[in-house]
């Protein structure tokens, strides 16, 4: 039988059981509606995770130490000492030229004295690279970022800038002084001296939360400047001290250098190039790998809640073919006796299945569609009212998923139609014929 | 040999058809055993119960042998799988029954479009072929009704155009009068046997009706307890 005679034939037997199918095809569509909307939530969420994460700047950023170094990772590794490079200005710049690299910076942080207003302060310096403009945290700074990488301006931590003005905002503009110990090489060979030297600095913005600009920036620094200029002004550091002893004499190495990506595409590749330099590299990428895990669990538990409706929407579709099968006994003789085939009646139950499938799919995923926006306005409606978070999009139907969800129900329509539909093929036509 | 092949539209070699019920045998038809040439009108004589439904589904394709053979216009019915056997009841043979069988809840026209559904006719023109048939039977005004709108010799008569429309070689009627009255009755038996002289096609019918059989059909078999009765006058 030709296809378009097929649906011409199943949508008229449709027709005839009006309410039985209309209730049938509204169960499916609730099944599907359930599934779309569990899967949209589990994919919203997803997104806002990755959303939040990667705002952050964590997935962009490779960490590389020195395998000598003491927070060495492996301290395991196979390879000897003497294998163990330093970390120069050479292989900063090997680094910087590989792809996808935006900004290669070490990490400076040192204490100082900051002097406002004639008072002194005594506080943790951080150095702050360019590539830290577009953190979720930088963004949201009052004021604006440092004009160029090497401006003598710094951004204050909000806190901190309450000790200096009790209306914090007042210290945008202002000039600050800042005293610091300078490190110099010293005369004798593998030495250095250390002088006190002054800076003048404008304060151009405050930060509420704390930038991702480095691995130890948990311990909290309060004063960011440019990290170039920072280097500029060889700042003793705590690390110096280790350095001396081990550094090959003359030369400039770093203990940490921070590296951004340009996406978070770039840092695997990354990671494994600096490991080949035999340098020590870390992400955070394991941390995605675990979240993407978890997601793709929650995601099966949803999806396997979701279906639960449409498989129980799938026995309905097996009552209806099946009565459907008793009742029209007499036609389907009579379609065999005219010239049916086995397969014809058993194609014609299965395009009144997948009919059904078709139509409450497509249903169901608006009616989804609708849930989910429900779920995500309530959502919102929590975020703001109770939590006063900004508006957050928990949920996403992307396209796929619609049509995903549409295919997904016609199959497990035409698999309800499987048992009925041979049902109807295997009638005897000369039994459903025989009697009035 | 050949042309006597070609000849012949129906042949019946030792055809049974036996149920099983429990532990006894019911021989519906029992090695039956006859010929009936093309372009023939026969009608199947024999009282309620002697196997003339049965033999008449063998032949319809819609049952199956349990021994002998049985061949419609030179197709070997035995040999058949379920495919071809549905391909034989488009292509071959049309069927009428006592009960007229067409789908309550179709008009007359989509009735009589079924079996070229099936066959796959070509959409193109198939109106043309239903109204043609339908205008044959006199029905061309009752295309859009349904069966149950009609009277029963028109339901018959509608049921006769649905089993011509593929053209068969051969029709088999069950007992087609069966359920009308006389004057309907009449008025299906003039329009099979027009169709027997006008198209050559060749018409297998039961009855009960002695003298409905002596009057339209020019060979008779006549069947009790699923035999045939040799010698009866006019079987050959
Ligand atoms: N499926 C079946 N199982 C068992 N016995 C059957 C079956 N079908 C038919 N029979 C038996 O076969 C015999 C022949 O039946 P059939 O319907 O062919 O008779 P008939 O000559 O057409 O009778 P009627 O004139 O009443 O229509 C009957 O005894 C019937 O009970
Ligand atoms: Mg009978």
């Amino acid at each position: 039988m030709k296809r378009q005679d097929l649906f011409e034939l199943a949508g008229r037997n449709m027709r005839n059981a009006r309410l039985r199918n209309a209730l049938t095809i509204l169960g499916i569509a609730v099944g599907v509606a359930s599934l779309v909307a569990t899967c949209s939530l589990g994919i919203g969420l997803q997104n806002f995770a990755n959303r939040q994460l990667m705002r952050s700047g964590m997935f962009q950023t490779v960490f590389v130490t020195s395998r000598q170094d003491v927070r060495n990772m492996d301290e395991n590794a196979e390879t000897k000492p003497d294998e163990q490079p330093q970390i120069t200005g050479e292989t900063r710049a090997r680094i910087a030229a590989l792809p996808g690299v935006e900004e290669v910076a070490p990490e400076v942080r040192a204490t100082a004295e900051v002097v406002y207003n004639g008072q002194p302060q005594f506080t943790l310096l951080a150095g702050l690279p360019q590539s830290a403009r577009d953190e979720d945290s930088v963004e949201k700074v009052q004021g604006r970022f440092f004009s160029g990488p090497n401006a003598d301006e710094v951004l204050l931590q909000r806190d901190f800038a309450k000790k200096l003005e009790s209306d914090p905002a007042n210290v945008i503009g202002k000039s600050v002084t800042i005293r610091y110990a300078e490190r110099q090489s010293g005369e004798a060979e593998g030495s250095f001296s250390i002088e006190r030297h002054e800076k003048a600095f404008v304060i151009v913005g405050l930060l509420d939360e704390q930038p991702f600009g480095g691995m130890r920036m948990i311990s909290r620094a309060r004063v960011f400047l440019p990290t170039a200029t920072a280097e500029q002004m060889n700042l003793m550091q705590p690390a110096d001290t280790q350095q001396l002893v081990r550094s090959t004499p003359g030369q400039k190495t770093y203990s940490m250098l921070t590296v951004r990506m340009k996406s978070a595409a770039y840092a695997e590749q990354v990671e494994d190039a600096v490991k080949k330099m035999n340098f020590s590299a870390y992400s955070y990428l394991d941390a995605a790998r675990s979240m993407r895990r978890f997601f793709a669990v929650l995601d099966m538990f949803l999806f396997l809640f979701g279906s639960l409706a449409l498989v129980v929407a799938s026995l309905a579709i097996v009552n209806t073919l099946v009565m459907a099968v008793l009742e029209r006994r007499r036609e389907i003789g009579i379609m065999k006796a005219v010239g049916a085939s086995d397969r014809d009646v058993q194609r014609l139950f299965f395009a009144e299945a997948a009919t059904m499938g078709l139509i409450g799919g497509l249903l169901g995923v608006a009616l989804g569609w609708f849930i989910g926006r429900a779920i995500n306005f309530g959502g919102n409606v929590y975020l703001s009212h109770t939590m006063h978070l900004p508006k957050e999009n928990l949920w996403s139907v992307p396209v796929w998923l619609g049509l995903a969800a549409v295919v997904f129900a016609v199959a497990v329509s035409v698999l309800a139609g499987l048992y009925p539909a041979a049902r109807a093929a295997r009638l005897d036509p000369v039994q459903s014929l025989r009697y009035e | 040999m050949s042309e006597q092949m070609i000849a012949t539209a129906i042949e019946a070699r030792r055809a049974s058809r036996h149920y099983a019920m429990g532990e006894n045998q019911v021989r519906a038809v029992d090695d039956v055993s006859f010929t009936i040439p093309a372009g023939e009108f026969a009608a199947l004589l024999g009282p309620s119960g002697s196997g003339k439904s049965t033999l008449l589904n063998l032949l319809a394709g819609l049952d199956r042998l349990t021994s002998g053979g049985l061949s419609v216009d030179g197709h070997e019915l035995g040999a058949m799988d379920s495919e071809a056997l549905a391909r034989y009841r488009r292509h071959t043979v049309g069927m009428i029954f006592q009960s007229f069988n067409l789908v309550p809840a179709m008009t007359l026209a989509d009735n009589v479009e079924l079996p070229l559904r099936f066959a796959e006719a070509p959409r193109a023109g198939r109106s043309e072929r239903v109204m043609e048939l339908l205008h044959s039977v006199g029905l061309e005004k009752r295309a859009q009704h349904k069966p149950s709108e009609l009277s029963g010799g028109e339901q018959q008569r509608a049921a006769i155009a649905r089993a011509l429309v593929n053209r068969p070689r051969v029709l088999l009627a069950d007992e087609p009068t069966g359920n009308l009255d006389t004057r309907n009755g009449q008025e299906v038996m003039t329009l099979l046997s027009e169709l027997n002289a006008n198209t050559g096609v060749t018409i297998l019918m039961v009855t009960h009706d002695p003298a409905l059989a002596s009057r339209y059909a020019r060979q008779q078999l006549h069947m009790a307890d699923g035999r045939l009765i040799p010698n009866v006058e006019g079987a050959r």
